[in-house]
């Protein structure tokens, strides 16, 4: 068993372990402030891991994104204000029960939840990652367009509010990613005589600058605001213990969530926020006191933090074994992959297999270091965070952002490409595209681009080659199913929100 | 994640038409391989027409939006320049001068209004900055084309 291997490793290595317990308690603080994301942090030191080895890079990066989705449920209790899009329902009922002077017991549900969430995850991405990775291997260029086809769309289509404006982000990410030489023919493209751009775009100043400085441009219009912190009382044993008649109830339903989130978590795109509404809705369905939910229930926090924490390790399954990132992390994570030379993919299993397996034991260690410092310091964690000052905080990250950008490759020009994205991250926000798409299309296109050409170098009857494969076909049908779905799911909340206002 | 619906505005569509035909002429300029074939151009053309056409499918189904809240633009902007005008100034004079000039000014324009602090982050920023990613990291720094604090303090 590779992962008992890992295992050894990292328990091994001191060092190793102060990492994953930095990238832990970082993590943890960045998920609970308020507008800032786990992404926003890794964006930012991705940079600073170019110096470090593989392994603790990636492990600092990958637990910094576990403990982030669950630090967004400490913002969600304590400030009424989620600290991640998925913590928006994990604060349904667990402000309500800070109000009612148990938001202690609160994060406590939803630190033990968030644990078995994404131990549930970490295990079957473990499982059954090594089976993907084999079937991946078999996939021909055709089927592997296909893939790439399908997670455009679902993508675009699925995530935001928006389906048209969803899809042209993802048009734009991969119209960004073309910009530069062919990687075939050597054919400038989109570089409009600028020399700059025959290099094409970097992905790690396109990230700080989408996650990173957009964000800032975001927060300069809540200035002036600042999080009011519930109290917080340890001493009242009654109200913020926990005992296990209590926590009880909540088990079906973690259980429940722990798969539901885990099987979106495979899904490209999805995310998070998506697996943690549907184990609320899933969870509130098949309640027993569906009637306390929304005022205080506490598997109303359980439901959502399992779901919202177990995608973590099956979103990196697409990753690692067929290079498509289901998440921005994911997305990021790439860019440490090849920093350091490590090509992703199904041949990952064959060349790096003691690294994927040392960084998932990281994972399993990183989970146990969030969940024993959420259970006991959450409430030091929300204190703290009222403490920073946002007036301070936004421009040191502004300052921040540039000095990273600029240290991925010691070339002005990037922090350009930094700015522009920073703004135009803000702007894509503001006019409702989504980032995410554009980001994740940005990384996939060359990968799609490059096994699309070899499908046509392969056929003899040009595009038919993907009608003519029935995996690429049944592939291709999801991705147009997925949007088909989307554009109804939307005309219909459409015409809910128009008859509503009738 | 929200029900509420995205406002759909008309301008959205004509931005994306005009962006989509914009690139679909800029994908169409691009050289045709050594044997005369599209290879390269497929890619930047499909997402061009893809753009294109959701243009038109935006402008289709324009329904009229919500108003924007354009209070916050003028900060925006001034943020946007100081961003411009930081990463110009690298180039010019420098990391820690432009560094020592932008920190007090982003600290103001974010609502820091006590002039000790806004000296002290003119000293601070660039100097623990600089400590971290090009004494510690051993990046190479950016070297002002006008003039360069480290050439006078030997910083390197």
């Amino acid at each position: 068993m590779d992962i008992f291997a890992g295992l050894a490793t990292v328990l091994g290595d001191p060092i190793l372990l102060a990492w994953v317990f930095l990238a832990a308690l970082v993590g943890m603080i960045v998920g609970a402030i308020p507008g800032l994301t786990a992404s926003a942090a890794i964006a930012m030191l991705l940079p600073l891991t170019f110096y470090m080895e593989p392994l603790p890079a990636l492990a600092f990066l990958y637990v910094i994104g576990k403990s982030g989705r669950y630090g967004g449920s400490i913002a969600a209790i304590l400030f009424n204000t989620p600290g991640t899009a998925a913590s928006a329902a994990t604060q349904l009922d667990g402000y309500p029960l800070a109000r009612q002077g148990k938001a202690s017991k609160a994060m406590k549900v939803a630190t033990i939840s968030s644990v078995i969430g994404d131990v549930t995850g970490e295990l079957l991405l473990i499982m059954g990652v090594a089976w993907i990775a084999a079937i991946a291997l078999r996939l021909g260029p055709p089927e592997l367009f296909a893939i790439y086809f399908a997670a455009f769309i679902v993508i675009g289509s699925v995530i935001g509010k928006s389906v048209t404006r969803g899809l042209a982000s993802a048009a734009l990410g991969i119209l960004a990613a073309m910009i530069g030489l062919d990687p075939i023919s050597s054919t400038e493209r989109f570089t409009f005589g600028s020399f700059d751009l025959t290099n094409g775009i970097s992905l790690v100043p396109l990230m700080i600058g989408i996650f990173v400085l957009g964000e800032v441009f975001k927060q300069i219009e809540e200035r002036g605001t600042r999080a009011e912190i519930m109290p917080t009382d340890d001493t009242d044993a009654a109200r913020n213990g926990l005992t296990w008649i209590e926590y009880k109830p909540c088990l079906p339903h973690v259980v429940r969530s722990s798969f539901i989130g885990s099987f979106i978590g495979m899904l490209p795109g999805l995310g998070s926020a998506i697996a943690a509404f549907v184990a609320y809705g899933e969870g509130k369905r098949r309640a027993k006191n569906p009637h306390d939910w929304g005022k205080g229930a506490l598997e109303g926090i359980a439901a959502p933090e399992a779901a919202n924490n177990a995608v973590s390790g099956p979103s990196m399954a697409p990753l690692l074994t067929l290079g498509i990132p289901g998440s921005t992390i994911g997305a990021i994570l790439i860019g440490v992959f090849l920093i350091h030379g490590i090509q992703i993919g199904p041949t990952m299993f064959l060349t790096s297999r003691e690294l994927v397996f040392a960084l998932f034991a990281c994972g399993l260690i990183g989970i146990v270091m969030y969940g024993v410092i959420g259970y006991y310091g959450a409430a030091y964690v929300g204190r703290f965070i009222t403490r920073i000052p946002t007036q301070v905080l936004y421009p040191i990250i502004f300052l921040t952002s540039f000095v990273a950008a600029y240290t991925s490759r010691g070339n002005l020009f990037d922090v350009y490409v930094m700015v522009a994205a920073g703004f135009a991250g803000w702007a894509m926000h503001k006019l409702q595209f989504n980032p995410a798409a554009f980001v994740i299309s940005f990384v996939l296109a060359g990968g799609a681009e490059e096994a699309f050409r070899q499908a046509l170098l392969l056929s003899d009857t040009g595009l038919m080659i993907f009608v003519t494969r029935p995996i690429a076909l049944a592939f291709i049908l999801i991705g147009i199913a997925a949007m088909v779905a989307r554009v109804r799911s939307v005309n219909k909340q459409a015409r809910a929100v128009a008859l509503r206002d009738a | 994640m929200s029900t509420k619906v995205a406002p759909v505005s008309r301008a959205v569509g004509v931005a994306l038409i005009l962006v989509g035909i914009g690139a679909i002429v800029a994908s169409l300029s691009i050289g045709l391989d050594q044997f005369g074939r599209w290879g390269a151009r497929y890619f930047p053309l499909g997402g061009s027409i893809a753009l294109f056409l959701l243009g038109i499918a935006e402008f289709w189904g324009a329904k009229p939006s919500q108003p924007m809240d354009r209070h916050h633009l003028p900060a925006i902007g001034v943020l946007l320049v100081l961003s411009v005008v930081y990463v110009w100034s690298i180039s010019v004079i420098g990391y820690l001068v432009s560094t020592a000039l932008a920190a007090p000014l982003a600290l103001y324009l974010f609502g820091v209004r006590n002039p000790i602090g806004l000296i002290v982050a003119a000293v601070l920023c660039p100097a623990v900055y600089h400590g971290i990613f090009f004494v510690a990291l051993g990046v190479f720094p950016p070297l002002g084309q006008w003039f360069d604090l480290l050439d006078v303090i030997g910083g390197y």
